[in-house]
């Protein structure tokens, strides 16, 4: 049903994500265990009362069943590589029966990943024949829908007594808002999969060789990007004595992880598509404040002076990233992965293309907030009277110990060298949400040190993979590109500086969709961006004002009156 | 009566296996329509305590804002896509027909018949390219005529006729090789007792080729009618943008949008049973009217 360039946007986007994951480690702390027995490691957890702490060990053991997605990944680069283990018997479903007594059972297991549409099919077919099994994945929606027909466990105290300290300090890492999304009347309903929201975080990607060659420095206000911006179009930054240079690279769907421009905004104290709070405490939708009143003039004015593409309303990320391969584009606003893709087409193309992240900056020159979505959308939820709904938080503790706790076997259960992905074939797979940033700080410590044989890891593969940059290899994926993320000037190092400075604002809204949400939310979309898009194509700045009107007129005074009384309701 | 019983008998079971798989997959479903008339929440279960709303749903579509727009947009673009859908591989069967060097004919029955093969996921992004005021292929070609650039994907004037006319280019080669195969089911000795009568090709054409391809266009426009409320999901869902969504947002993208994407299946189905209902009733009404005026029947 998606349209085949948005499939491979998100199938890019995720790949990547997938990639960062894969790498993932805390390198920080993650001192090798030199006791890959783990004898020492069962007396450590083992205390007397034996079966009822965090890792306590079902005796006889006990049968848990789960639901699944196999994807490529898994598939392929895990079980195609790793010949003596299957998606049923692996090395983590024996640990997780040798350390905890849990045998884990799939009622079903779906090709394709869990946002594919097959999975999301096969996971509503579940919900709706109301064979579930003992633990289920769950989004926000259908999480809400399963609390309020009273067919899971309420998790309170359950996740107080069994959680790890060191589960309730990854999970809590930023902040409460997750599991207020998994709280309803005040009781815990599920475990979430805390996802990074950091990783939403905008950088504004610049071509610095056009910098250099227009003699500019990097922008400092948003004075100064809206300069570039026009000395990109008027200059000839690529010298080929032609007007074809657009200064500022979007598409047709305005928002996103490439090529959107929440991070532009951000730069007027705007703040569109995510709930924040006003000077009442009250919240308010980013998308109608005055503040994206102004940052569309800002944009019109562009596309009048031809920095933007009068052409953008039809192109969709596949397209753009096309521009930008071929080098009509000079800057971009995107996360910390837009080096690998769409940049690394450009310098594919061109050997002398060189983009790099810059934060992004304020109209005033103060620093700006960096919005974050909130971008969990995974929980597990037990089934009603299962035996023993305690099992997945025990497993929570044991992946996450495993990974990167003190006892943790990195090159064994995250990801041994030759099967980088192996973390996948655990059912639950949490992780420290500042785990790419923390590999930033380990290498970036070592580069300083010039000493790199204390890195672990994944700070240890990534720091392979920058060696081999610079080496001048051309074998491997993006290399470019990866230096471009955790090289000396990569984005990770903004990010760094983002979380040292506090600069994120993050999305206050974070439960399931309210009713007038659900039924109102793609109309009010559509409402948005079409006006915005034609705004910025040059129709009257005072559209904004009818579509405020519009917006509040359809739904959206009704929703926000119910997304404060979920704010109320939130807090103690 | 009993011989022929005996020798059909096999012919029945045969068809058995087919007959199933209609009453499992196409009738058991049918079921499902009780979706429309419920405020559905997959978590609680198909056969589990849904909430009755009677014709909400269907209230609920139709007070939508732009809902009359979207049906609008839907007829238009839908009927005018059915009548050139028509006329286009009528014409150019004929004409291919009228040629006497086979090559040439084969050839381009070919070429016209090569993009009905390419999904709209391919074309969209060909005719983005081919089709863009800066540097596409058609705007520089008008270009050489004085005319001023059109863009035909962001302008809502130009929009609906866009994906009209791409819809015909694409499909109308498929409907010329059916009219073709009309066309070569027609006795050749009518043609050669025209000629000696002395008719001119075009007499010829008027009075043999046309009535008999009269069936199959009775057929092919009786069928088409009930694609009335399908303007085309795939196509207008790879072309549409923002900017057009005024002339070009469809039933079928709208439902999309708002069944699908946020999980309103109540809401979906209801859309779909309309949609059926309108399909049934144009379809049943366009035989029965081919039938009294034609006396044309299908089955």
């Amino acid at each position: 049903m998606r349209s085949p360039n948005s499939s491979m946007w998100l199938k890019g986007l995720s790949a990547l994500m997938l990639a960062s994951l894969t790498l993932a480690a805390c390198s920080g702390e993650g001192v090798a265990d030199s006791d890959p027995g783990g004898a020492s490691q069962d007396s450590q957890h083992r205390t007397s009362a034996a079966d009822d702490g965090p890792f306590g060990k079902y005796d006889p053991p006990i049968e848990v069943s789960f639901v699944r997605d196999l994807s490529d990944v898994v598939e392929n680069n895990v079980l195609g590589v790793l010949k003596d283990e299957t998606i049923d018997n692996n090395r983590w479903t024996r640990l997780y029966e040798d350390e905890l007594g849990i045998k884990i059972k799939y009622d079903w297991i779906v090709k394709g990943n869990s946002t594919s549409d097959q999975y999301l099919q096969k996971i509503n077919v579940t919900l709706a024949s109301g064979d579930l099994p003992d633990v289920i994945p769950v989004n926000a929606t259908q999480l809400k829908q399963l609390a309020d027909s009273d067919q899971i466990e309420d998790m309170t105290e359950l996740y107080e007594k069994y959680a790890s300290p060191f589960t309730k300090k990854v999970l809590s890492e930023e902040g409460t808002s997750v599991f207020d999304a998994a709280t309803f009347d005040g009781k815990l309903m599920a475990i979430p999969q805390l996802e990074s929201s950091m990783e939403r975080a905008m950088y504004l990607w610049i071509r610095t060789d056009w910098l250099d060659r227009l003699g500019l420095q990097p922008p400092k206000t948003m004075a100064d990007v809206l300069a570039i911006s026009k000395a990109f179009t008027e200059n000839d930054p690529d010298g080929n004595g032609k007007k074809d240079t657009f200064g500022l690279g979007l598409t047709k769907a305005l928002w996103g992880g490439a090529m959107g421009l929440e991070g532009f905004m951000a730069g007027y104290n705007a703040y569109p598509n995510i709930w924040v709070e006003d000077a009442s405490g009250k919240l308010v939708f980013g998308s109608i404040q005055p503040e994206v009143k102004k940052a569309l003039q800002v944009l019109q004015n562009m596309a009048k002076n031809g920095e933007i593409d009068p052409e953008f309303g039809v192109k969709d990320g596949g397209k753009v990233s096309e521009q930008i391969s071929a080098g009509k584009i000079g800057m971009e606003y995107g996360e910390q992965w837009n080096s690998i893709w769409p940049l690394q087409l450009n310098r594919d193309n061109d050997p002398n293309a060189q983009w790099q992240a810059f934060p992004i900056v304020s109209e005033s020159g103060e620093t700006p907030k960096v919005p974050l979505k909130f971008s969990t959308t995974r929980f597990f939820a037990v089934k009603k009277g299962a035996a023993h709904p305690e099992a997945v938080i025990k497993m929570f503790n044991l992946h996450l110990e495993k990974n990167w706790g003190e006892t943790a076997e990195f090159d064994k259960y995250f990801a041994p060298p030759e099967a980088e992905s192996v973390w996948q074939l655990s059912p639950v797979t949490p992780y420290p949400v500042k785990k790419n940033v923390d590999a930033f700080r380990a290498i970036d410590a070592a580069r300083k040190a010039g000493d790199f044989s204390t890195l672990t890891g994944e700070a240890k593969t990534i720091q392979e993979k920058l060696e081999a940059y610079a080496a001048g290899s051309t074998e491997g994926f993006a290399l470019w590109g990866w230096e471009r993320i955790y090289g000396e000037e990569g984005s990770m190092g903004i990010a760094d500086q983002y979380d040292k400075n506090n600069q994120f604002l993050r999305e206050k809204f974070v439960g399931a969709p309210t009713p007038t949400m659900v039924e109102r939310k793609a109309t009010l979309e559509k409402l948005q961006n079409e006006a915005f898009v034609k705004i910025i194509l040059g129709e009257p700045i005072d559209k904004f004002d009818q579509f405020v009107a519009d917006w509040k007129k359809l739904g959206g005074d009704q929703i926000t009156r119910e997304v404060n009384e979920w704010y109320e309701s939130t807090k103690p | 009566m009993r011989a022929k019983w005996r020798r059909e008998l096999p012919l029945h079971f045969m068809i058995f296996p087919g007959l199933i798989l209609i009453v499992l997959f196409s009738y058991v479903p049918m079921a499902g329509v009780i979706i429309a008339f419920q405020k559905f929440i997959p978590a609680k279960g198909l056969f589990g305590e849904q909430k009755w709303v009677g014709w909400d749903n269907f209230e609920y579509v139709m007070s939508l804002p732009n809902f009359t727009q979207v049906l609008w947009n839907t007829l238009f673009i839908s009927s005018l896509k059915l009548i050139l859908g028509l006329v286009v591989p009528i014409i150019f069967a004929i004409l291919l027909n009228e040629l006497k060097n086979n090559l040439i004919k084969r050839s381009v029955q070919t070429a016209i018949y090569l993009p009905y093969f390419l999904s709209w996921v391919v074309l969209g992004g060909i005719l983005i390219d081919i089709l863009s005021p800066s540097g596409g292929i058609v705007n520089d070609f008008l270009g050489l005529f004085g005319i001023s650039k059109i863009f035909f994907l962001g302008d809502n004037d130009w929009f609906p006729f866009t994906l009209i006319a791409s819809d015909v280019w694409k499909n109308f080669g498929y409907g010329t090789i059916v009219y073709l195969a009309a066309i070569t089911g027609i006795d050749p000795g009518l043609y050669e007792a025209a000629t000696m009568d002395g008719a001119s090709r075009w007499r010829k054409m008027w009075h043999i080729t046309i009535p008999g391809m009269r069936m199959v266009i009775v057929l092919l426009s009786v069928l088409s009618l009930g694609q009335l409320l399908n303007a085309g999901f795939d196509q207008v869902f790879n072309l549409y943008s923002p900017q057009v969504y005024e002339s070009g947002d469809i039933l079928d993208t709208f439902v999309y949008r708002i069944g699908l994407l946020d999980a309103q299946y109540g809401v979906a189905t209801a859309i779909g049973l309309f949609k059926s209902v309108v399909s049934f009733t144009l379809i049943s009404g366009s035989y029965f009217f081919a039938y009294r005026v034609a006396k044309y029947r299908i089955f």
